[in-house]
């Protein structure tokens, strides 16, 4: 439960406004006098008023407001003639609310009585429809209790985020550019060692060389005055000293300028500590406890289960937690949904709970919790669950899964389609059970947040609904990866895992990688983006997506890193590109786009739930390898033994055909014999000397007709043996019954 | 030559593609920037030859060439056009530095552009996702 002492205070909050809408009103209803509109917001604030009165259980504030919002709806429907003479028991009724509030504002609970003739005198009015008569003409309002806080409008924050999305962008061009500078200094001051090096050991030599000479000059300065040697020589020397000066100059300057930016670049990492802090901090204003909103939900759900005649209870744990105004907003939606789905559909009426042995009263349970910069609201239930053979039996009849492999899907996936577009709505009546009710709106407001929703259930006994949303829409969190001298960037909160394409070789022909005994589709980014043909690939990773329990994975070539950054809109004039959620400028200036990965996969869940490409796989009657070095064998191979519904492999020598057995199941190895790194002989050896592969059935596929190949292949404990060139009937014969004996 | 504009008379910039020069109503443009490198937007139709950054916001570079099938000679001293419409930033390539002239407003200018006729006609419209496109 949210605690009273928070509560107070957003009644505090609220009351203040209302009670300036209030005396502003009655002003200028005593000025201008009657006003259809300002009786409407006078009667819009005394309905808040009582409202949020009630939720914090001021009842003499309930109360009064009460009264003066049906004072204003009777004036509204005008079954009481407005009088100016109202005014006085108006603002009579505003100032006893007045100083309740302020006795909430000073001692948190309302002390003083209601006067009884006031309320009394409004019911009168109310009752008889007539004003009486004023004794007193006017009433001085109290003051309002006075709070330190300041309200201030989204807009105005947002501004403030904007010119800090770009201090941020000016910070890392800094950051870079510090960088830059240390590299010219270091430069500077490597070049100056040198030229002091250079210029000390010459001047060394130049000393110790003249040395004698001058000892000559000298003398000849008193022998021979005008000597030329000696004018030269003074020359050189004053020259040598110049130089020799400046260059101590230089290296002073030098090691000034590296103190200097040693010095800057310690001012600009507190520069940066404190943007980051005030990032924090902004952050932080436009975070509104959740309690706030669960609390206002709980209690209209609570009202909605009475009419419906059920009885819930509503328990809320991590109120405090706090998160972004606009998430706040956008939550409210998909939060009423899931809590009107589970009194409508999830909770059982008294009967069938009793009968259930459950308690009378249904239990929802909401907990928040923080993990790291996600929320995580927990949504539980004790009612019905929901019933996954149905939801298997709807998606079948929706053509979301083929009836044939509905068995090797996970509880988890087939639950995920129950946020499918129209799931549920064609057969309500029949669905009782589950809870598809426009569960996909629910979906698509948490995507918009760059969330994710889960759905766990238990029939019978419980449904659990997951949301994990980023605390803050402003700062995203995101995975940089380059495309063509172009990055992109993707939000991370879908990113399961990321592979490198090397472990799944065959990823790029498949398009589906076998994952933790999952098949995943896969696409590749630069076919997408660029209409390049992905096949070229030779590096790059696997970004393996969770989509609700759906899995897709996208093959990009690089990857950056992963940044926090302020993600801008395209604009109006750009807004049809709907690939992508919008940009930011990294630190060199350069624009990254952010995808939207929803959008990647879209046509998948929304049109089919699932790629032509996995149903595929699904109907294969069974799995050969085929080893051979000869690419045309292979291709004839497999596309004869696909024509058979067989899903083919193929591996050019031993060495990659142990790999691919390592990773897939397969029903039978076609193996040459003559083949580089491993030969056919080897591989058979080695599989049979494998435990997991004893009966595994190989055959060889060889141009060797020989007796002895042949002997040597079965001694080895291979199964069939056929020559190349082959033909269908040995393939037949070979092949495909030995796989139908399986 | 800051001549004083007469009451009749209507400012227009003038920018250049190819050999042909267009007329936008002065009010709409916004700077005139050095283009230096362009970032191209993957997925986005042919005439938006991408976005150019300016102060931590970027702003689609059109290119109108493609637009009016206009021959190029060079693209050496391309300048984008940064016109302002509802609020919205536009780049215009042009091949010329824009100048501005004055015309009487009675004239009938040729080759004029409405920037929000130019806006709607060319904005993006939604499309399938990832919808490919040549990439030359």
């Amino acid at each position: 439960m949210i605690n009273k002492s928070e509560l107070i205070k957003y009644f505090l909050l609220e009351a203040d406004d209302c009670l300036n809408v209030l005396v502003e009103g009655t002003e200028e209803l005593e000025t201008k006098g009657y006003n259809k509109s300002t009786i409407e917001s006078l009667f819009r604030a005394t309905h808040t008023l009582k409202g949020s009165a009630s939720i914090v259980k001021f009842n003499k504030i309930t109360m009064l407001s009460h009264k003066l919002e049906d004072l204003f709806e009777a004036l509204l429907n005008g079954e009481i003639n407005y009088d100016n003479s109202l005014i006085y028991h108006i603002r009579n009724v505003i100032n006893l609310i007045v100083a309740l509030v302020n006795e909430v504002h000073e001692a948190g609970e309302e002390k003083s009585e209601i006067e009884k003739e006031v309320i009394e005198l409004i019911d009168n009015i109310l009752n008889k429809k007539e004003i009486p008569a004023v004794q007193q003409k006017s009433v001085i309002f109290d003051a309002l209790p006075v709070t330190d806080n300041v309200r201030v409008e989204l807009k105005v924050i947002e501004n403030i985020f904007a010119s800090l999305s770009e201090v941020l962008v000016q910070k890392n061009t800094i950051t870079d550019k510090e960088k830059e500078l240390f590299h010219i200094v270091e430069e500077i001051s490597n070049s100056g060692k040198k030229l002091l090096k250079e210029i000390t050991d010459f001047s060394d030599m130049y000393w110790l060389s003249t040395y004698e000479r001058g000892q000559k000059v000298i003398d000849s300065f008193f022998v021979d005055f005008s000597d030329l040697e000696f004018d030269r020589y003074d020359e050189y020397h004053i020259f040598l000293r110049k130089i020799q000066e400046i260059t101590n100059d230089i290296t002073e300057g030098i090691n000034s300028l590296f103190i200097f930016s040693e010095n800057l670049s310690s001012h600009f990492k507190s520069l940066g500590r404190e943007i980051n802090y005030l990032k924090d901090s902004l952050i932080e204003i436009r975070m509104i406890p959740i309690g706030k909103l669960l609390h206002r939900l709980s209690e209209a759900i609570k009202e909605n289960a009475k009419d419906i005649g059920k009885a819930v209870e509503i328990d809320i744990k991590g109120a405090e937690i706090k998160i972004d105004k606009p998430v706040f907003d956008s939550l409210y939606e998909p939060i009423i949904h899931i809590l009107r789905n589970a009194i409508q559909h999830g909770i059982e009426s008294f009967e069938e709970r009793i009968k259930k042995g459950k308690e009378q009263t249904g239990h929802i349970k909401i907990d928040v919790k923080k993990e790291g910069k996600y929320i995580v609201i927990a949504i539980k239930d004790d009612g019905r669950g929901i019933d996954i053979d149905k939801v298997k039996e709807i998606a079948v009849q929706k053509g979301l899964i083929s009836s044939e492999y509905t068995s090797f899907i996970s509880e988890e996936e087939i639950l995920s389609y129950i946020f499918v577009p129209g799931f549920s709505t064609s057969d309500e009546i029949d669905f009782q059970s589950g809870r598809g009710m426009g569960l996909n709106i629910v979906k698509t407001a948490i995507s918009k947040l760059k969330g994710t929703i889960e759905v766990f259930s238990e029939l019978d006994k419980e449904t659990t609904f997951i949301i994990k949303i980023p605390q803050s829409l402003t700062i995203s969190n995101l995975l940089i990866f380059s495309s063509h001298n172009l990055d992109f960037a993707i939000p991370i909160n879908y990113i399961e895992e990321i592979l490198t394409l090397e472990d799944f070789p065959q990823a790029l022909e498949e398009r589906s990688i076998n994952h933790k005994n999952r098949i995943i589709p896969v696409k590749i980014f630069s076919e997408i983006f660029f209409s390049l043909n992905g096949k070229a690939l030779q590096k790059g990773y696997i970004i393996v997506f969770n989509f609700s329990g759906i899995r897709k994975g996208l093959i990009v070539d690089e990857i950056l890193g992963h940044e926090e950054a302020t993600v801008h809109n395209f604009g109006k004039f750009l807004e049809g590109l709907t690939q992508y959620l919008g940009y930011f400028i990294s630190g060199k200036g350069s624009p990254r786009y952010v995808i939207d990965p929803l959008k990647l996969f879209e046509e998948e869940f929304i049109f089919t739930g699932l790629s032509d490409k996995i149903t595929e796989s699904f109907i294969y009657s069974g799995s050969v390898l085929v080893v051979d070095d000869s690419i045309s064998v292979r291709k004839t191979l497999q596309s004869v033994l696909e024509a058979k519904k067989l899903r083919v492999y193929t591996a050019k020598d031993g060495v990659e055909a142990l790999n691919l057995l390592e990773r897939n199941k397969v029903d039978m190895v076609v193996t040459d014999l003559e083949m580089p790194v491993m030969h056919g002989y080897e591989l058979i050896s080695r599989l049979r000397k494998d435990a997991r592969f004893k009966n595994l059935p190989i055959i060889v596929l060889t141009s060797r007709g020989t007796k002895k190949h042949e002997e040597k292949a079965f001694e080895l404990g291979a199964d069939g043996y056929i020559v190349k060139p082959f033909d269908e009937k040995a393939i037949e014969e070979e092949i495909l019954d030995r796989l139908k004996l399986l | 030559m800051s001549e004083e504009i007469k009451e009749t008379e209507k400012s227009y910039c003038v920018f250049g593609i190819g050999e042909r020069e267009f007329l936008i109503p002065k009010e709409s443009v916004m700077q005139v920037l050095d283009v230096t490198r362009i970032f191209p937007i993957p997925g986005a139709p042919d005439y938006i030859v991408g976005a150019l950054p300016v102060r931590g916001k970027i702003i689609p570079a059109v290119d109108l060439a493609k637009v009016y099938n206009i021959e190029r000679l060079n693209y050496s001293d391309n300048k984008l056009l940064v016109i302002d419409v509802k609020g919205e930033k536009i780049g215009i390539l042009s091949d010329i530095t824009p100048f501005f002239v004055n015309f009487e407003s009675d004239i009938v200018v040729e080759d004029f552009i409405d920037p929000e006729k130019l806006f709607e006609q060319l904005k993006v419209s939604s499309q399938k996702p990832a919808e490919k496109r040549d990439d030359k």
